[in-house]
């Protein structure tokens, strides 16, 4: 007898939140892909090469992504940037840039190690292909145009959202522009990929101030 | 040597008690006994300079304790020596934030980034934050410095390697520091270039990245390299290099610290001249000419049937010595086993040569008596060069020679139709025309030279033999070496040129030679005789390995009209050249950094090739397609690897029983010098004859420069642009005499060809002689006939 009442007690609790599933009262799950899920801000999704406000590449070949990525899915080349028309400041920009999303384990550690903020992650996360060729994503994927916008694989599928492309998980700058003292320690926070739009960040005696 | 230089010293580092001979660097002592000293200005092969002061310890005196650099100061009996104390600590710290005040901190764009000393110390004794937010100071950004060397001064920290090891080793003394200061800068001379041979060491001993290669600039992080030791290609100093590849593809060659061959340094065509590896025109699939002239793609199986068909036909009707091998002298030692081994037993020729016509004979080259090593230029009181200009054939040894006059004191004698690198460290320099270089010998037998005699009087005297040009025949050097040998407490290199060419000559790649360098009892035809016979029809069938004769053979008309007078030629080669042009089968070939095996160096030291690379396409080694070619004739020679070759040669072979590649890999690095001892090699002294004198007016002296027009060095953009190109050098009184200057044009013939070539007046060059360098772009063959016509062309303007 006492098996039959444990179980029923047991049944009663399956059975109300049935009910409240079916009736609508509290659901947990979304309609996804209608409803989408608001993303956390440090949402690790889909990579993308950015540009300086001025239009050059931000990567220079460094391969230090490649070189911190745990999953060995970059694929870097640098080459040396033509003096009258350089892709990006300096002597070396990113020749071949390949990133196997198949392997990404989007861990982000490309993003930490990049010296000059040029990877960055987006909250696009919807990517799959009909097949393993077209996950290999190259430099002419992942790198923003000149206007900040980013392009799309596959522009036409349903699924995909552009907004997500444009919200970056936000990244720190972790060095004071041109060594200039009174920067010394301050961190930003950048909440979109590409063209700083956002306003310089306030100098050591303005903060002090 | 005092008992304190054998027995050593006692001194006591970090509390440990240690014995070295006295004199010896503090900092070499320490890094011996386990303590490692950080440095940016010292190296091992360079003299020491204190530039940088990061290797600041302390050290006891009775006045207390003291700082000193640990690179300038030599150890004493009873030293005691602190390397870690917080003094020494803070000193390093303030070093390593001193050098950073100017230093870039590009790292990510700089090739030394990721193997940087600089990086490294400042990670393992530098302060840890900068304390420096001022703007740095600015160059303008890399500037090049030579063809193949770019400066960046920015990152330079004034160590002073670059500059040491220009002035101090190859005798280059083409970079310099200027201004003072803080304005200190490193810096070539006005309108001269850093175009010395040896510039790319330079790049490799620099300990940030202020040196960097071109042909390396921005191809691969040290992260995404993997490396492994081999040995050099190039020459047949047999250097130890590290091959670094990434992603299937060679992209460096750094040198490696033996003391034996090239204690670390090379030369610029060793280090980049492996371009042609990863060219675009390799071939890749085996190649049958059609009617018509062109090449048709086959499959392997295909292209031995037929191979298999026609030299089995040849060889049916005229019989075996109606084959020919030529080549072999690129490829490993298995290889040529391999080639000699199938040539006599399969072919059934004894028609196999590896020179190109321009070597010497095969036993003086395998079995001369009392053939020197290497490291007996060290022990030298007198170094004789009767030979190639061995800076431009030889690099590796040029250096060796050179750091043994100039450091340990012995006497260099250099003869030489023209000027050589070595002639400014040289006691004496003899000029002399070839062809006449029999009367000079005789002279210098009979001792009617003073001067010789007295500097051949510090012994043991180190003679270099080899052929001055290629007009001069190889009897002349045999002379010499017989010379040589006639005096007492002499040792003899005899020189040659093309990677493995001694390992091959072992191997019985030669006409006279069976395996082992036993004389054969039945002399084939040398690569003369061959073209010859090919030419006249006496023999119809050949098998090209690895060979060119059209540009190798001095005498390239004779080889173009063998090659096209031929019935059926073969052609294992990596690329098309002049001579495959000929061929009606070409097979591809894989280059050396694609297979494993063993080569044989000058002194007969043994080391072992490494893989690290596939090769392109279908190629495969020589060895294999050899065997499968005598698989198709009806003879399985029963070999699966190189491996099984190797202990098949070491069991014929009984100078290679102990070059196994098991002690090659891992007891015996640095190789292993043949013939084992107690191995029954027979020993070749040379006969002393006289050539007769070439009466000409003007004679012809042609030879190598180190950058030529080789199909390998045509494949490699980097250095097929430094070959100076074709010149024709005249003494200043004959290009008077002749209406010729700097600039103008004349036009040289000979009994085997011709060429219009523009002046260089040469003063360094003996009366009567007309220098034209072997085998540059545009400049057909001269031949090696000594005696020359030369005309001006047009007026000088």
């Amino acid at each position: 007898m006492g098996v039959l009442t444990e179980l029923l007690k047991g049944l009663r609790a399956t059975g109300s939140v049935l009910i409240e599933t079916v009736t609508g009262k509290e659901m947990l799950t979304t309609r996804y892909p209608k409803e989408m899920r608001e993303k956390p801000q440090r949402f690790h999704g889909r990579h993308v090469l950015n540009r300086y406000p001025d239009g050059m590449e931000k990567c220079i070949g460094c391969e230090l992504c490649a070189g911190a990525c745990p999953a060995r899915c970059i694929y870097v080349r640098g080459k040396d940037n033509d003096p009258e028309n350089p892709n990006s400041p300096g002597e070396r920009f990113g020749f071949v840039y390949e990133i196997n999303m198949l392997r990404c384990i989007f861990c982000g550690l490309c993003v930490e190690a990049c010296p000059t903020e040029a990877i960055t992650m987006t909250q696009l996360f919807e990517f799959s292909t009909t097949n393993r060729g077209d996950a290999i994503y190259t430099r002419e994927e992942l790198l923003m145009d000149t206007d900040g916008n980013v392009p799309h694989m596959f522009p036409d599928d349903p699924l995909a959202d552009m907004k997500e492309l444009l919200t970056a998980d936000g990244w720190l700058k972790a060095t004071a522009p041109a060594g200039n003292a009174s920067y010394e320690g301050v961190q930003t926070w950048q909440g979109t990929p590409g063209p700083a739009s956002w306003d310089p960040e306030p100098d050591q005696e303005t903060r002090d101030s | 040597m005092t008992a304190r230089e054998t027995e050593g010293v006692l001194v006591t580092i970090d509390g440990k008690e240690v014995r070295a001979p006295e004199g010896e660097l503090l900092i070499k002592t320490a890094e011996d006994n386990g303590t490692y000293i950080p440095r940016f200005c010292w190296h091992p092969r360079l003299k020491e300079v204190g530039m940088c002061r990061m290797c600041l310890v302390d050290i006891e005196t009775p006045g207390g304790s003291m700082m000193v650099t640990a690179c300038t100061n030599p150890i004493s009996d009873g030293m005691v020596v602190d390397t870690k104390n917080d003094r020494v600590k803070k000193a390093q710290e303030a070093i390593l934030e001193y050098l950073l005040i100017n230093h870039p901190l590009d790292c990510p764009v700089c090739d030394r980034g990721g193997e940087c000393p600089l990086q490294d110390q400042t990670m393992s004794y530098g302060p840890g934050e900068t304390r420096f937010v001022e703007e740095k100071r600015h160059f303008e950004k890399p500037i090049p410095i030579s063809d193949l060397v770019l400066l960046d001064r920015e990152r330079c920290i004034l160590c002073a390697r670059c500059t040491r090891f220009a002035d101090e080793v190859p005798g280059d003394p083409l970079i310099e520091f200027k201004e003072r200061g803080y304005g200190t800068q490193i810096s070539i001379f006005p309108n001269q270039p850093f175009s010395s041979y040896f510039s790319g060491n330079t790049v490799q001993i620099c300990p940030v990245g202020a040196l960097t290669a071109t042909p390396y600039r921005f191809r691969a992080r040290p992260w995404d390299l993997k490396a492994v030791e081999s040995t050099c290609p190039h020459c047949t100093a047999g250097d130890r290099i590290s091959i670094e590849a990434s992603q299937n593809q060679v992209l460096r060659f750094l040198g490696v610290d033996v003391d034996a061959t090239n204690r670390g340094w090379l030369s610029d065509k060793c280090r980049f001249g492996f371009e042609y590896l990863n060219s675009e025109d390799r071939l890749t699939n085996p190649l049958a000419r059609q009617e018509g002239g062109t090449y048709e793609e086959v499959s392997w199986g295909e292209a031995t049937s037929i191979i298999a068909q026609r030299f089995g036909a040849i060889r049916e009707a005229h019989g075996g010595d109606a084959l020919a091998v030529l080549g072999g002298a690129h490829g490993t030692n298995e290889d040529a086993y391999a080639l000699s081994v199938f040539a006599r037993d399969v072919l059934g020729t004894k028609n196999i040569d590896c020179r190109m016509d321009d070597a010497l004979g095969t036993r003086l080259l395998t079995g001369i008596d009392r053939r020197a090593r290497i490291s007996d230029v060290d022990t030298a009181g007198t170094i004789i060069v009767w030979g190639p200009d061995l800076k431009e054939e030889h690099p590796t040894l040029y250096l060796r020679v050179r750091h043994a006059v100039q450091e340990l004191g012995a006497n260099l004698i250099v003869i030489h139709p023209r000027a050589t690198g070595l002639d400014d460290r040289a006691d004496l320099k003899i000029t002399y025309r070839p062809g006449s270089g029999s009367d000079l010998l005789t002279q210098l037998r009979g001792g009617d030279r003073d001067d010789v005699n007295a500097l051949l009087e510090a012994s043991p005297v180190v003679a270099f033999v080899g052929r001055t040009g290629y007009t001069e025949g190889p009897t002349m050097a045999e002379a010499v070496a017989s010379w040589i040998l006639e005096l007492e407490d002499s040792r003899v290199l005899p020189l040659a040129r093309r990677a493995n060419v001694f390992g091959a000559l072992d191997m019985g790649v030669a006409p006279d030679l069976e395996p082992g360098r036993i004389a054969a009892t039945e002399t084939g035809r040398d690569t003369r005789q061959i073209l010859g016979g090919l030419a006249s029809g006496d023999i119809r069938g050949l098998l090209l390995v690895g060979a060119d004769p059209v540009r190798d053979v001095p005498d390239g008309s004779l080889a173009t009209s063998g090659l096209s007078g031929a019935e059926f030629v073969v052609a294992i080669d990596m690329f098309h050249n002049d001579s495959t042009a000929h061929a009606d089968v070409i097979l591809p070939a894989l280059g050396f950094s694609e297979k494993e095996g063993t080569v044989t160096n000058i002194e007969g030291r043994v080391q072992k090739v490494n893989r690290i690379a596939p090769g392109s396409g279908q190629s495969r080694s020589d060895w294999s397609i050899i065997a499968d070619i005598a698989t198709a004739l009806g003879s399985d020679l029963g070999w699966t690897s190189e491996q099984e070759i190797n202990d098949a040669m070491m069991a014929r072979v009984p100078a290679y029983a102990e070059a196994s590649w098991d002690a090659l890999d891992w007891e015996e690095r640095d190789g292993v010098v043949v013939p084992a001892p107690g191995a029954d090699v027979p020993v070749y002294r040379p006969e002393m004859t006289t050539q007769p004198t070439v009466g000409a007016e003007l004679v012809l002296h042609s030879a190598r420069k180190l950058y030529d027009d080789g199909v390998m060095m045509r494949k490699g953009p980097s250095l097929h642009r430094l070959a100076p190109g074709g010149f024709a050098h005249l003494h200043p009184d004959d290009a008077r005499r002749l209406g010729a200057r700097t600039g103008s044009a004349v036009r040289l013939v000979t009994k085997r060809g011709e060429a219009e070539l523009p002046v260089q007046v040469d003063p360094s060059l003996h009366r009567g002689v007309v220098y034209v360098p072997f085998n540059q772009p545009g400049v057909g063959p001269l031949g090696d006939d000594p005696v020359v016509r030369v005309t001006a062309v047009g007026e000088p303007d």
